[in-house]
């Protein structure tokens, strides 16, 4: 997996690991949006480039085996990767990537992986990510699952 | 500008920059999971057959990338297993795996059940095999088969290093000096 240098369009490896309790006191507001101690009781993720200290993105997710779904709780790109001014472009695509390798790993074709982004940022996801509106759901399933596993889980 | 509106704003700048997806209430969560399964089960029914085999095929490889992250040991045959679910997913008879990699219905089973390591030819006859299935599932490296023989072998190995070394070390000499 990797993510994108914006202003050589030079590609650069990343790894996707657990966050560790040591990680907390980096993880300020402003640099990374949320509060992240008030999703310690669930599964939380961070980006990183390979030996480096510094979290490009986090997510924290939810596993729900009863229904083969993987929900997204909460997402950012560190505040040097939003906007046009950004560092590194794909921070997010892969953290939604991974979170796909987990829903299949866990429940192959019945995998999906959802969010419930607010109205005015939905329709980003659907024409990004390619998901599905359902209520005030997004979700991604198989076939389409697959193709963003294989968009973003490469070396090349 | 509320605290509200300032999030706000930066949600639109970057949709990406603090997606918050948490339902908003319990009954939210229920009443979206209960459309959304409605949803899903008319799209599940409607799955190919290739649909179904490339999403087994996806999980079988995540799950062995994942088996190389990890230091495991326990009383698992992992490279059994990986071979039992990879050839299980697809066919529905092992004998005409056998036949397709030209070894015997009696070798495959001695393999699959662990009473026989699995020689040479046999791993470079399934990266073969599996490179010709996965081409069209994507991005898979058939030498992860190789890797997942040897990670298992090195697992067990250091695992019961207590068990094995004293009597191998009795047999160990040292007869150069480097002073």
């Amino acid at each position: 997996m990797h993510i994108v240098a914006t202003s050589t369009g030079a590609k650069q490896k990343i790894e996707i690991v657990p966050v560790e309790e040591g990680d907390f006191k980096s993880l300020r507001k402003e640099r990374y949006f949320f509060d992240w101690k008030q999703e310690r009781n669930f599964e939380m993720y961070k980006l990183r480039i390979p030996e480096s200290n510094e979290i490009l993105g986090l997510i924290s997710l939810e596993r729900i085996p009863s229904e083969w779904r993987v929900h997204i709780r909460l997402l950012t790109v560190s505040s040097e990767n939003k906007g046009k001014r950004k560092i590194y472009d794909k921070i997010a695509g892969n953290l939604i990537a991974f979170a796909a390798k987990i829903a299949v790993s866990d429940y192959a074709e019945m995998a999906c992986v959802s969010l419930r982004p607010k109205s005015q940022i939905a329709q980003h996801y659907i024409k990004k990510y390619n998901m599905t509106q359902t209520g005030l759901t997004l979700s991604i399933e198989v076939p389409e699952i697959l193709k963003l596993i294989n968009l973003y889980d490469h070396d090349e | 500008m509320t605290n509200k509106e300032v999030q706000e704003g930066y949600l639109l700048e970057d949709p990406e920059y603090g997606l918050d997806s948490r339902y908003q209430s319990e009954k939210e969560s229920e009443t979206e999971a209960a459309a959304l399964m409605e949803a899903r089960l008319n799209k599940i029914k409607d799955l190919s057959k290739q649909q179904i085999l490339y999403a087994k095929l996806m999980q079988l490889k995540i799950r062995m990338e994942g088996y190389l992250k990890q230091s495991v040991s326990d009383d698992r045959n992992y490279f059994a297993e990986f071979l039992e679910s990879y050839i299980d997913s697809i066919y529905s008879k092992r004998n005409q795996f056998a036949k397709d990699m030209d070894i015997t219905p009696v070798n495959l089973s001695q393999v699959i059940n662990n009473h026989r390591e699995p020689k040479d030819e046999f791993i470079k006859k399934l990266m073969v095999h599996s490179e010709k299935v996965f081409a069209d599932v994507g991005n898979f490296d058939p030498k992860i088969w190789y890797q997942i023989y040897l990670h298992e072998k090195l697992c067990d190995t250091m695992a019961s290093e207590e068990v094995w070394k004293p009597e191998i070390e009795k047999h160990i000499k040292y007869s150069q000096s480097v002073k």
